[in-house]
């Protein structure tokens, strides 16, 4: 009944909560169990605090799993968020997981693009890591508003065999959006695969790329959700197959069963 | 522990809430679905629903709003993969049957009724998120029970209605189905709400309202049940915002015979275990011998 990659309720507790940039910050949980169990793309429901006003898990991609413990990006967007920054450590809080269908890795990959915009960088820590595992020469193109919002680049730093940024002002390398940075890349690494995380509309334009070189592309999606396990349907995701649920049969897809058509909302009512 | 509803016979009066638990598989992962009272599945119609457009949920003070819209296979796909699944499971099952038309709500029944894995029938007659049928059949007296009588005459199963309370009257409803033939009615349905996004200002949810539920209803849930229990006789089944222990025991002492998790476990898939453990030791604490000797404790006539 609890085999070890089945989602499972874990009581954990904050190791370290640290301000990144403004409203963003990294918290890391003394988490055993779905540390061990959690794979590259894979997310948490994360119960912040009982007896608020706000009831509900969150979902959170996992930025980084090892040792026993997860590490979590967040942005503070509302109250549930705000008292995940406010946590100290020794706090308790709980999650469901490991949850999710995450990143791919198809055989006989050589290169990959990783493309990450703004809090999009939340699940690509993991997958840097893995390709890097796996013998995958991987390039980063991160995207965030200003210099001081392109997080973790020390993880990527290290992972990765180049790492290219684009800013909105112009703080840190391209003046512009991170999907700009894609067509140069594409034509001078070839990548077998390109992984994508961010707002819904720069995803669209990165699957659009992609897709326009033939490259296969996986997104990661974001969706409010309830249960977080593939009961409630808040989740879905229009797809070539009908309604996905983004909990379960995501939150990562190949993007060219997304329907786009009509996407961007959710990115706008974040 | 041991409960009656119309022909079932409970090993515990805490079930899930229609919608909230799917067919089981999901939590199964979680606890043995055996230690329910029993397994109310998602709302299955004739044909497949597609559900209403995204953004579906929203979460507001103590509560969530859904307007998922019954999103569903189809009851063909639900007897070839969900029922298949449940045979196995060890737990009455209680299909929530939907219709957009009283013809759709008795061919649901009429399916249902040769699968020996179900239990009973719980017809939803108050859906808040379907154009036609669903909560139009439970607002008006004569619409509820023109559906219960239609399901009453297919249907072998334990009849239970499900009832909205989204009415003046809920007590007129309840007369009108139980007379028609119901053995039993579980309450309440969300209530009809809104929220709007201040940023663009337009409601959160592509439909506009959605169905309240959480524990920001259970008081609600509670005086309805109240009502309900005191003007019929068959037993009721009650739901609305129930997280802990407690919070099942105002339903029941308010007159229901069983009682309904739902939201809750989204919170904490093992919020229903909770309850059930929670009930046994409110019971034993108390010296109350039965479980079914807490419906109505709190009625006047009980307590004077």
């Amino acid at each position: 009944m609890c085999s070890a990659h089945r989602p499972a309720l874990e009581s954990v507790t904050v190791i370290s909560n640290e301000r990144l940039a403004e409203h963003v910050g990294r918290v890391v949980f003394e988490a055993p169990r779905t540390a061990a169990a959690i794979r590259p793309g894979q997310f948490v429901h994360l119960r912040i605090a009982r007896g608020a006003a706000f009831i509900l898990r969150r979902p959170f991609s996992v930025f980084r799993a090892g040792g026993g413990k997860l590490e979590v990006l967040y942005q503070v967007v509302g109250a549930a968020t705000l008292a995940l920054a406010e946590a100290e450590p020794g706090d308790g809080m709980d999650v469901i997981g490991p949850l999710g269908h995450g990143w791919e890795f198809p055989g006989g990959m050589a290169h990959a693009l990783v493309v990450a915009g703004g809090l999009g960088i939340g699940p690509m820590g993991m997958l840097v890591e893995e390709l890097a595992r796996l013998g995958v020469a991987s390039t980063l193109a991160q995207g965030a508003h200003s210099a001081d919002r392109l997080l973790a680049r020390d993880v990527f730093e290290d992972a990765c065999r180049h790492v290219e940024v684009a800013t909105d002002d112009g703080s840190a390398g391209r003046t512009g959006l991170v999907t700009d940075l894609m067509d140069d890349l594409v034509a001078a690494d070839a990548p077998d695969v390109v992984y994508v995380c961010g707002p819904e509309p720069m995803q669209r334009i990165a699957a659009a790329k992609a897709a326009q070189a033939g490259i296969p592309c996986q997104v990661s999606l974001e969706r409010l959700m309830a249960c977080g396990v593939g009961v409630c349907l808040s989740c879905v995701v229009e797809t070539t197959s009908g309604l996905l649920r983004a909990c379960v049969d995501g939150p990562v897809f190949d993007a060219s069963e997304v329907a786009w058509v009509g996407a961007g909302e959710a990115a706008v009512r974040q | 522990m041991r409960v009656r509803i119309g022909a079932l016979e409970l090993r515990s009066p805490v079930m899930t809430a229609s919608g909230t638990f799917g067919s089981g598989a999901e939590y199964s992962d979680f606890f043995e679905l055996s230690r329910l009272g029993a397994l109310v599945t998602k709302g299955v119609s004739f044909e497949r629903w597609r559900g209403n457009d995204s953004p579906r949920m929203a979460e507001t003070p103590s509560g969530m709003l859904n307007s998922i819209g019954l999103q569903n296979p189809g009851v063909e796909a639900f007897c070839a993969k969900d029922l298949v699944w449940l045979a196995d499971a060890d737990v009455p099952v209680i299909v929530n049957v939907v219709g957009h038309s009283v013809d759709q709500y008795v061919a649901v029944a009429e399916r249902l009724d040769s699968e020996p894995v179900v239990s009973a029938v719980e017809v939803n007659i108050s859906c808040p998120n379907v154009d036609a049928g669903g909560m139009a059949f439970g607002t008006s007296c004569s619409a509820a029970a023109d559906a219960v009588r239609a399901v009453r005459a297919v249907t072998t199963k334990t009849l239970i209605v499900k009832l909205s309370p989204n009415v003046t009257d809920v007590t007129e409803i309840a007369r009108a189905v139980e007379a028609e033939g119901a053995d039993a009615l579980s309450l309440i349905n969300t209530l009809l709400g809104m929220k709007i996004d201040t940023r663009s200002l337009r409601p959160t949810l592509a439909r506009g309202a959605g169905g309240l539920s959480g524990p920001a209803i259970r008081p609600v849930g509670v005086r309805m049940v109240w009502e309900v229990a005191r003007s019929v006789q068959v037993p009721v089944i009650g739901m609305g915002g129930i997280m802990v222990a407690e919070d099942a025991v105002e339903y029941l002492a308010a007159g229901a015979t069983a009682v309904a998790v739902g939201t809750a476990t989204f919170v904490d898939p093992l919020s229903a275990i909770s309850v059930i453990d929670g009930l046994q030791q409110f019971c034993a604490v108390r010296g109350i011998d039965r479980v079914a000797d807490l419906t109505g404790a709190a009625w006047p006539e009980r307590t004077s």
